[in-house]
């Protein structure tokens, strides 16, 4: 049986994948950033995860204003890296698991949660960053990847308690495909940042420390958090963080965290990285 | 269930966040087309277009004068307030060269310099920045 085994939460600020991609990584400025990840390099080498559940939000790439889905899962073969408007990155394509992808979309569908489909989908920074701050530089990804986009950006988003509750949903969908796999399920996006309008710029580090504590142990206080505080405490796209209480959801009533990371700034983002198993 | 369920009481909140614009509904009717004009610069061949003359490139789209203005003008707090989006307006501001910290700076009345110094000491404390009503 296939088994979610891990969640890793990360920011997928776009700059992280102009520095990796110009090697400039280790620098001054990006070096305390990527140390952060290189615990979670060795352990995703020592994991081999099969195939990664992997949740982002779409930045008007591969969806405009025509089409917003609340929740996307992507079941193509293949997802190309998108051109967000200077090419798109130099890295690989990412591969994605049809068969399970579509067994997670037709359970959840019957599980009430009323997924989009997507069949043929280019994946942005969102997606494509995670990717290499997990696993670096690479000839292909070292894994199948199940693209799970959300919509945080025309409001309303889905509720933090909606997120959750996908989550959970998911880990009954995994649990339910017959074939032995090596699930992940990755959250990403965040911590605090604005981009936008006067207030832009604002770091809350004290909350975003709370948030991820809030991920640990068997606590399920998080999924409670309205969107307004999202928006007062951590910026106005902050809110992303939801996409995290997606991977939270999936682990189960318990976890234990193997790792944890915080650095600010980086661009106008805090950087927040952790990772998580199931200790139920 | 952890929203409001009135969706009144919901969006009358989000004016209650000081230099913020949230991307509501209303906002995204209105910046439509705005939105999708700044989206198709993520196009190599509308990028040169779009180059070579600016004012004929937005002859094409059915944006208000207004939002014409701030377009040509990259008054990015004016284009939030006209509907705009920061993740569509990011192609007009990348097509231009400019990272998300130089554009994103040009919105708090600050030089680059400073709005990166601020970042690189910590970012922009919520202290004061949570609420107008309450001025917390």
């Amino acid at each position: 049986m296939a088994r979610i085994t891990a969640g890793v939460g990360s920011s997928h600020v776009p700059l992280l994948g102009v520095a990796h991609d110009l090697g400039k990584d280790r620098d001054a400025y990006f070096g305390p950033i990527f140390a952060g990840y290189d615990w979670t390099r060795k352990w995703e080498k020592a994991e081999k995860p099969d195939v990664v559940l992997l949740v982002y939000n779409d930045h008007a790439s591969a969806f405009d204003m025509k089409i917003i889905p609340t929740f996307a899962i992507g079941c193509a073969e293949r997802f190309k890296p998108a051109d967000e408007g200077w090419g798109p990155r130099k890295v690989p394509d990412v591969i994605g698991h049809p068969d399970l992808a579509w067994h997670i979309a037709q359970s959840l569908i019957l599980d009430e949660f009323d997924m989009t489909i997507i069949n043929e989908m280019d994946v942005d920074h969102g997606l494509t960053v995670p990717l290499s701050m997990m696993f670096g530089a690479v000839e292909q990804w070292p894994c199948k990847v199940i693209p799970l986009a959300v919509n945080v950006v025309t409001y309303p988003p889905p509720s933090g308690n909606r997120c959750w509750a996908l989550g959970e949903a998911i880990a009954r969908a995994v649990a339910s495909f017959p074939e032995d796999l090596n699930v992940q399920i990755w959250g990403t996006g965040g911590m605090s940042h604005q981009l936008q309008g006067p207030r832009a710029g604002l770091i809350n580090r004290e909350w975003d420390n709370m948030f991820l504590d809030g991920l640990v142990g068997d606590t399920d206080r998080l999924r409670h958090i309205p969107h307004i505080e999202y928006l007062r405490e951590t910026g106005s796209e902050g809110i992303e963080m939801v996409m995290w209480l997606i991977m939270r959801g999936a682990l189960g009533k318990t976890t234990r965290a193997l790792h944890r990371h915080y650095h600010v700034p980086c661009s106008n983002t805090a950087i927040g990285h952790i990772v998580l198993e199931p200790a139920d | 269930m952890n929203q409001p369920r009135d969706i009144h009481q919901y969006l009358a909140e989000f004016e209650d966040i000081p230099g913020t614009r949230v991307f509501t509904a209303k906002r995204a009717r209105q910046g439509y087309h705005l939105n999708q004009f700044a989206m198709s610069l993520m196009k190599p061949e509308n990028r040169e277009r779009w180059k070579a003359d600016e004012k004929a490139y937005l002859e094409e789209w059915p944006l208000t004068d207004d939002q014409k203005t701030a377009v040509l003008a990259r008054d990015y707090n004016r284009l939030l307030d006209l509907g705009g989006n920061i993740y569509f307006l990011s192609k007009v501001f990348s097509t231009d060269g400019l990272s998300f910290v130089q554009a994103v700076s040009t919105m708090t009345g600050v030089s680059v310099e400073e709005y990166q110094a601020m970042m690189n000491a910590g970012g922009r404390s919520p202290e004061g920045l949570r609420s107008k009503k309450e001025g917390r």
